[in-house]
This record gives C-alpha cells, sequence and structure tokens, in this order.
C-alpha cells in the first residue's frame, strides 16, 4: 500500500487553505507541534506544506500556477537511508514516511538528500520535522471514517486535492494519474515520488486577426 | 546550503589530522624523524583530530539521541562517519600514549603507525563520500568531491609537517619538489570540481522545469519563506558573482601561489619563519575553500525558491506579431 495525495493543478486556485489547515491541524496534533515560537514577529515559521507560485509559459501564452508542495512520501525515499539513527523511516504497511522524533539527533542531513527541500528544521527542539500525511488522522479510530484522511485534503474547497491508495489499481488517485497523465517533480533525481500532480490543460493558442479573416474568407 | 561552522571544523581538522599521520609514518618508515619530532607531529595530529571530534557534537541538535548514531551503518554515511572517525582518533590516542610512554624502536610502533594513517584515510574517505552520494546536492555529486577533499586533507597535514620539521630542513629539501607537484595537482583538482559547481549552478532553475509541463516558469513566491531560510538549512541565498570569484582567487592565492614561493624561498634562503607561514597559508585556504564547498553548493531544491539567477520577464516585453485577437 502506498497512500499518496495527488494534486489537481487545474482546480487549485491558490487560496493556501491547505497550506493554513496543515499548520493549523499540526500545532493542535498528536504529531506535532509545527513550532511557531513567534509567530507575529517572525511569520517565517515552519510551514509543512508551502503553496509556490509561477509565472508559466511565454507571452502571450502566459498564466499562474500554483504548486503546494509538502513531502512526496517517495518510493525510493533518500531521506531515509542516509539517517543515522533510524529516526527517518518508511513505514512497510501504508508508505508513509515520518520522524522519530525522540531517535532524530537533528544532524539534518535528510534535508540535504531530500530533492523537494520539504523537511525543516525545528530549531527549538533541535530535530527535523516535515508532513506527516497527517497520519495521526489516518489511524484516529475516534473520527468518522470520512475525515480519515489529511487535513490538507479535507479543507480544499476546490477539491483540487485527492487522498488514496497509489499501489491500489482501482483507487481513485490510480486512476487519476492514469487518465490524467499524473506526474511527479524532479523525476530524474530518482526519488520515485508517490505525490503525483494532474498537468494543466494548455490555454487556447491565440490565433492573428489577419489568419482568421484568411480562414473565414475562405469559407464563407 | 547554508555553512556550518562545526562541519567546516570537523572536515579541515580531520583533513589535517589524517595528512599529518600520513606523513608521520612515511617520515618516520624512511628513518628521517627524530623520536621528538615523531611526539610532536603524533601530538599536533591528536589536537587537530580532537578540535574537530568536538566540533562535530556540536552538529548534533537533539544530544538525548546521540548514543543511536550507530545504528544504520548498513546505509548511512554519517553512522560509517562517525564509526571511522571515532577509531581514528582512538588510535590516534593510543599512538601519542605509545610514542610518550613506549618503545618506538619495535617494529609493531611502525605497524600502528601505518595502522593509524590508514584509519585516518578512511575517515577522510568516509566524509567524503557522505557528501559525493547526495544526488539533491548536484554540486557535490561527483567522484572529484573525493579526490578534492582528500587531496586537500593530505597537503594540509603535509603543510603542518613544517611547524616541527624547518623547511630549509635537508627533508623537505628532498620532498619540496613532490610537494610542489601535489599542490598543482590539488589546484587542477580544484578546479575540476568548481567547474562542477557552475555546471550545477545552471543545471536546475525553475525555468528550465521542474517536471512541470508548460515551461519555462518564472517563480513569484515561495509559500512564506525568505533568505536566510531559518527552517530550511539545504539552501542558501546565491552567492553573488564577483564575491565568488575573490573567493576562487584568495584560495588559489593561499594552497597554491603563496606556500609555492614559500618552499621555493625555503629552498634558496633557509630563513626560519617560512616553516610557519607555509602551514598557515595553507590552513587559511582550506577554511576558505571549504567555506564555500558549503555555501555554494547548489541544492536541487533551489528552484523553488525566489533568489536564483534573475532574468528579466518577457511579460513586459512588446509582442511584435502576434497577439490575442481581442487586443488587435
Ligand atoms: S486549498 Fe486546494 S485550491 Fe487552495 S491552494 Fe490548497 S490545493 Fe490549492
Ligand atoms: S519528499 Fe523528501 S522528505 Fe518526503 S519522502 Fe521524499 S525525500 Fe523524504
Ligand atoms: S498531509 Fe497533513 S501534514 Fe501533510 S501537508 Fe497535508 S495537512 Fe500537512
Amino acid at each position: 500500500m502506498q497512500l499518496t495525495i495527488i494534486t489537481d493543478l487545474n482546480k487549485c486556485v491558490g487560496c493556501k487553505s491547505c497550506q493554513m489547515s496543515c499548520k493549523e491541524h499540526n500545532t493542535s496534533g498528536a504529531f506535532g507541534p509545527v513550532p511557531d515560537e513567534t509567530p507575529y514577529q517572525d511569520p517565517d515559521g515552519m510551514w509543512w506544506n508551502r503553496i509556490i507560485t509561477m509565472e508559466s509559459g511565454e507571452y502571450p501564452n502566459t498564466s499562474v500556477l500554483y504548486l503546494p508542495k509538502a513531502c512526496m512520501h517517495c518510493y525510493d525515499a533518500p531521506c531515509v537511508p542516509v539517517c543515522p539513527t533510524g529516526a527517518s523511516y518508511k513505514r512497510a504497511d501504508n508508505g508513509v514516511v515520518l520522524i522519530d522524533y525522540d531517535t532524530c539527533i537533528g544532524c539534518q542531513l535528510c534535508m540535504w538528500a531530500c530533492p523537494y527541500g520539504v523537511r525543516e528544521f525545528d530549531e527549538e527542539e533541535g530535530v527535523v520535522k516535515k508532513c506527516t500525511l497527517c497520519i495521526d488522522r489516518l489511524e484516529d479510530e475516534s473520527l468518522p471514517p470520512q475525515e480519515r484522511q489529511p487535513a490538507c485534503v479535507q479543507s480544499c474547497p476546490t477539491h483540487a486535492r485527492t487522498f488514496g491508495d497509489l499501489d491500489d489499481p482501482n483507487s481513485e488517485v490510480s486512476r487519476l494519474v492514469q487518465e490524467r497523465q499524473g506526474f511527479g517533480l524532479l523525476p530524474e533525481l530518482g526519488a520515485r515520488p508517490s505525490v503525483h500532480y494532474l498537468p494543466r490543460r494548455p490555454a487556447p493558442s491565440p490565433v492573428e486577426r489577419e489568419e482568421l479573416e484568411e480562414a473565414l474568407k475562405e469559407r464563407y | 546550503m547554508r555553512p556550518a561552522p562545526q562541519l567546516l571544523v570537523l572536515t579541515v581538522g580531520q583533513g589535517i589530522a589524517a595528512g599529518l599521520a600520513v606523513a608521520l609514518a612515511a617520515l618516520w618508515s624512511m628513518g628521517v624523524l627524530t623520536h621528538r619530532e615523531a611526539v610532536w607531529l603524533v601530538l599536533l595530529a591528536l589536537l587537530t583530530a580532537a578540535i574537530g571530534g568536538v566540533a562535530s557534537f556540536f552538529h548534533m541538535h537533539h544530544m538525548a539521541a546521540a548514543r543511536y548514531i550507530l545504528r544504520r551503518l548498513k546505509s548511512s554515511w554519517l553512522s560509517r562517519e562517525a564509526l571511522t572517525t571515532g577509531l581514528f582518533g582512538g588510535s590516534l590516542a593510543i599512538l601519542a600514549a605509545w610514542s610518550l610512554f613506549g618503545s618506538t624502536a619495535s617494529w609493531a610502533y611502525v605497524w600502528w603507525l601505518w595502522v593509524t594513517a590508514a584509519a585516518g584515510l578512511l575517515a577522510m574517505w568516509v566524509t567524503a563520500m557522505l557528501y559525493a552520494t547526495i544526488p539533491a546536492v548536484l554540486s557535490w555529486h561527483t567522484p572529484v568531491t573525493v579526490i578534492s577533499l582528500l587531496s586537500l586533507g593530505l597537503l594540509s597535514g603535509a603543510s603542518w609537517t613544517g611547524l616541527v620539521l624547518p623547511l630549509g630542513d635537508h627533508v623537505f629539501r628532498v620532498f619540496s619538489v613532490a610537494l610542489m607537484v601535489f599542490m598543482l595537482f590539488v589546484l587542477g583538482i580544484k578546479a575540476l570540481h568548481w567547474r562542477h559547481f557552475g555546471e550545477s549552478h545552471g543545471r536546475l532553475r525553475a525555468e528550465t522545469g521542474t517536471g512541470l509541463p508548460f515551461a519555462p516558469y518564472r517563480l513569484q513566491d515561495t509559500g512564506t519563506t525568505k533568505p536566510p531560510y531559518r527552517m530550511q538549512t539545504q539552501v542558501w541565498p546565491a552567492i553573488p558573482v564577483p564575491v565568488r570569484n575573490l573567493f576562487y582567487g584568495l584560495i588559489v592565492l593561499f594552497v597554491g601561489v603563496g606556500p609555492l614561493l614559500c618552499l621555493l624561498l625555503a629552498r634558496l634562503t633557509g630563513v626560519e619563519v617560512l616553516s610557519v607561514i607555509f602551514p598557515g597559508l595553507v590552513s587559511v585556504g582550506v577554511v576558505l575553500e571549504r567555506w564555500l564547498f558549503f555555501a555554494d553548493a547548489t541544492h536541487s531544491s533551489r528552484v523553488f525558491f525566489v533568489d536564483e539567477p534573475r532574468h528579466p520577464s518577457r511579460v513586459a516585453a512588446a509582442a511584435k506579431k502576434r497577439a490575442p485577437v481581442s487586443q488587435a
């Protein structure tokens, strides 16, 4: 089993509610807290999910793209074998990559090894932290079954994010990746991320007025 | 990559100690060292190794978990580094005790000298492999990283023997030509390394894509972070080109040109103070080199940070030919 999140880049409107709900849930959740020592003085705190805003394409075919970036829960997670204490590990039963804060020495080697820069250093506790795929929610049997999914998936107002098992060929996430050419970031670095994105459909190509008039003349 | 002073001191200290251990084993085996000189070389190696070792402790930010550090010897180069650096320190400590209080005339002493030298080389190699085997740090992911760290360690250790053996001494006279050739080799390796660093700077850009279709991209917002990226130590604001070039110049001066002149002058004049200037220059050069090694390294996540080299937006440029129909 490989639990993962698929994000449809056509639907994401960059509202950052996944970024905020991640922070909110994990500041009060069982696996947290996300450190936030001086949130008003220093907004550059720890975020396990950051929305990157990019301007894409060439004029006049430009647009703005939002890319939510959290742990990719990689199949061949390079952050795991480099860890000297075994604090970083990948769960065999569901593929979620986690950190045991009690055995982490804070050497930050896993931060170098992660190609995506999603691990962040907690200066207060001296350990590295990152997205847990909200494992505390997934395994919380006191929650109703429909709520046992990541906070960022639940809070997305446009339903851009889908949660499920990528190893199950019949799951919704597998279907989306297969049918919509889901892709992972930086594939050349060999981490085999399980988190996939659904590519944006191209914007219609602009047509020059003369071309249009010519075409109209030919036809009518 | 944010340069960590602890790692700088660890790698430089370990290199000097291992270089000294190798030089000591070689010189003692050739019978050109007195007992007093050998003792001083061992103590210098022990001191530099201890400074590096103490610095490495400060790189652990959660000491309570330090007892687990050897758990992943099978896969983690950091576990292996802790083991091999510890073994090197231990063998140096035994060598120091032996040199001070034991008999140095036996074959067993020579044998232990070489064991210590091998332990030093092994520790340096493992440390270098730790850096070279991380694909995400594009600048380090090359065998040149290993050769560079090893050769600079050997050079700095060899230069520190100048503190015990005067450069005008007949031993240095014999070895100075070999040392000069080795310095030129080190400079060549550094040039190759910097070339790889330069290629890494250009390899990954938001502009060229991150796996996303419809490149090129221009980053507008990295999602609530700003230089110097306090929580994300794998990146560091890009070093301006003039500063980088200044570092290149200083390193060539301190590791190459300056020490070469020292050796030449020592051969010609025999002035004693050059024996102190020589290791001093090399050490400063190695510290500068190591700072740049960390600070200038390109991590693949740099594509998601806004301070990559600026390219002017083409949105503002007037379109000559193609324009949307609605504007025509
Ligand atoms: S909440 Fe949904 S739409 Fe908003 S940024 Fe997150 S994924 Fe995109
Ligand atoms: S995205 Fe980074 S932290 Fe997450 S599993 Fe992959 S390598 Fe590890
Ligand atoms: S899965 Fe949970 S921890 Fe991970 S980004 Fe989403 S809300 Fe944050």
